[in-house]
């Protein structure tokens, strides 16, 4: 082929041209369907979004069936702490108000891993005035106990200070002021 | 602190929320500024050649372009290592957001690598065009993809070609402006984060960027001569030192008049960015980047554009203050990006931030990304021979 002086420039802007519309083409065609129909982004994704099944009930639906924990769980420090926190989500455990599986129960040593997920004093970001903060096993060696203790031998879970205002009271004990 | 008050000092002191306590953007986000900054001031080099006539950056010219080209290419490597998922890269282009200045920073990185290339191609046309001439088969057709099928060397074609060059050239200046000053913007545009949320950021960023790309070019150049036992061009690099002294001055100034007049306007958050800077970031900012790296370099530039320097000298001295300058826009880059992290929004407290080695923005891939524009550098100069005195220009490269 016989090139002439400016075949080459041609050929570049004839280039960029299919270039665009080709970009223009492939924006068009890949451009997922639902695009733009309420605003920038896919009107299916907000069916896609209800459609997705929920995983958790909340403590409402937890306390309903469990009326014993309800009571110990709503008188003490953590009533506000969600259920499905600490034992997973309500999905794996019920479904239509039917049991379809046991969610795991935490012990031993897992129990202290989920305790300092927010009672770690090393959380700089929790202020002490909000959550009471420990460094282990310095709390275990102030409190005179071993320091293979786990939290719930004197924490109950559900209320925390439960046995030990309990043990407060039987003995008399006054707080060291 | 007065021991009454202590209870209420713990309550107003080193408060961090718990979504500030890890920083996000990290060392890769350090390093998108700092790789689009030596394109953008590589292009200013060869710009000054092939647009403003100046005659003595010829030696060096198609290597800033070169140089440039290596580093543009491995711009989106660091910011795709940070957000993971690169396939989903392509939709930020298919369905871009008008008020989104990433998918316009998308649009306008590929308007700056085909100026760059289209610039390259037609610079290296005459070249190009001669090795297609002597090979065959496969490499003949690489050749003829790169000369776009012409083989044309007549006076006329390279008239027009040194008539594209200008204009491509003219074009870059612009481009490669907007594509730096838009990564400076990003930052600018954060209006969370006080220390960056300022319209100098986009010029700072611009002005170091200039910095970064001449220092990056003069320490390659006279550290690639120096290996392969060529002389150096002092002219050249006397030219280059004098232009990076004008550009490090307006950079420094800009850097030093955020700082004052954030401090003499006790802005809002005054007292978080203060402390920032006195704090966390007294080493890094006041030490490195404001004394050792900036400081020193003026003391140094001033020396070697001021005073008669012999020529040994002249070049030695150019690549210490380009190397220092380097580190210098480094510094920059880390302490405006991780240190406006280091600042919590609670106005109350600072973070910490620890680099890691393994993680996919630690820093062996920190190494990595900035390998990687070294090693294209190396494998385009084999198409593209990066410098071509001593033998004839057809076209003139711009026809000076």
């Amino acid at each position: 082929m016989q090139s002439t002086y400016n075949s080459h420039v041609k050929r570049i802007v004839v280039g960029l041209i299919v270039i665009v519309a080709l970009g223009l083409a492939g924006k068009k065609l890949l451009a997922p369907k639902s695009f733009g129909v309420y605003g920038h982004y896919r009107a299916d994704a907000i069916e896609e979004a209800a459609a997705i099944e929920i995983r958790h009930g909340t403590n409402a639906s937890c306390l309903s069936c469990h009326p014993f924990e309800a009571q110990i769980h709503l008188s003490g420090k953590h009533s506000t702490i969600s259920c499905e926190f600490c034992h997973g989500p309500y999905a794996d455990h019920a479904k239509n108000g039917k049991k379809i599986g046991t969610l795991p129960v935490k012990t031993g040593e897992e129990i202290k891993i989920l305790c300092l997920r927010c009672h770690n004093r090393a959380i700089q970001a929790r202020p002490g005035e909000v959550i009471k903060t420990v460094i282990m096993p310095a709390h275990l060696e102030e409190q005179k106990v071993k320091t293979t203790h786990i939290c719930n031998q004197c924490h109950h879970v559900h209320a925390p200070l439960r046995y030990i205002n309990h043990a407060k009271r039987i003995v008399g004990m006054q707080e060291a002021s | 602190m007065n021991s009454v008050h202590e209870g209420a000092s713990y309550l107003i002191s080193n408060y961090v929320f718990p979504n500030d306590l890890h920083v996000h953007w990290s060392m890769m986000i350090v390093l998108y500024p700092y790789l689009s900054g030596l394109v953008d001031g590589a292009f200013i080099v060869a710009a000054l050649y092939y647009v403003f006539g100046v005659k003595s950056l010829k030696p060096i010219a198609r290597f800033s372009l070169i140089f440039a080209l290596s580093f543009l290419l491995c711009v989106g490597m660091p910011v795709m290592l940070h957000l993971g998922r690169p396939e989903r890269n392509l939709n930020m282009l298919i369905t871009p957001s008008p008020s989104s200045a990433m998918a316009g920073g998308g649009y306008l990185f590929m308007v700056t690598l085909a100026v760059l290339l289209l610039l390259i191609l037609f610079l290296y046309r005459t070249f190009l065009v001669k090795q297609q001439r002597q090979s065959k088969g496969l490499k003949r057709l690489f050749y003829q993809v790169l000369t776009f099928g012409s083989d044309n060397l007549s006076d006329e074609a390279l008239a027009l070609d040194e008539k594209v060059i200008k204009f491509l050239a003219a074009l870059g200046i612009p481009v490669a402006t907007i594509f730096h000053g838009y990564v400076g913007f990003l930052f600018g545009g954060v209006k969370a984060n006080p220390s960056w949320s300022t319209p100098l950021m986009p010029v700072i960023f611009l002005f170091s960027a200039c910095v970064s790309g001449i220092s990056g070019i003069i320490l390659a150049y006279i550290v690639i001569k120096r290996f392969r036992k060529e002389a150096v061009d002092t002219a050249c690099v006397r030219t280059l030192i004098n232009t990076l002294f004008g550009f490090f001055i307006l950079a420094f100034s800009f850097e030093m008049l955020e700082v004052f007049s954030h401090h003499y306007l006790r802005s809002g958050y005054h007292h978080m960015v203060e402390g920032l800077l006195n704090g966390p970031l007294f080493i890094s900012f006041w030490i490195w980047q404001v004394g050792i790296c900036s400081l020193g370099p003026l003391l140094i530039l001033g020396w070697l554009c001021l005073l008669r320097v012999k020529d040994s000298a002249f070049v030695i001295g150019s690549a210490i203050v380009s190397f220092i300058l380097l580190l210098q826009v480094l510094f920059m880059r880390w302490n405006v990006i991780i240190g406006g992290q280091l600042m919590s929004k609670s106005a109350r407290g600072y973070t910490e931030f620890h680099p890691e080695w393994f993680d996919k923005e630690g820093i062996i891939a920190v190494v990595f990304v900035m390998a990687v524009p070294f090693i294209i550098l190396f494998i385009l100069s084999r198409i593209f021979p990066l410098w071509m005195e001593g033998k004839s220009e057809a076209q003139g490269a711009g026809g000076k």
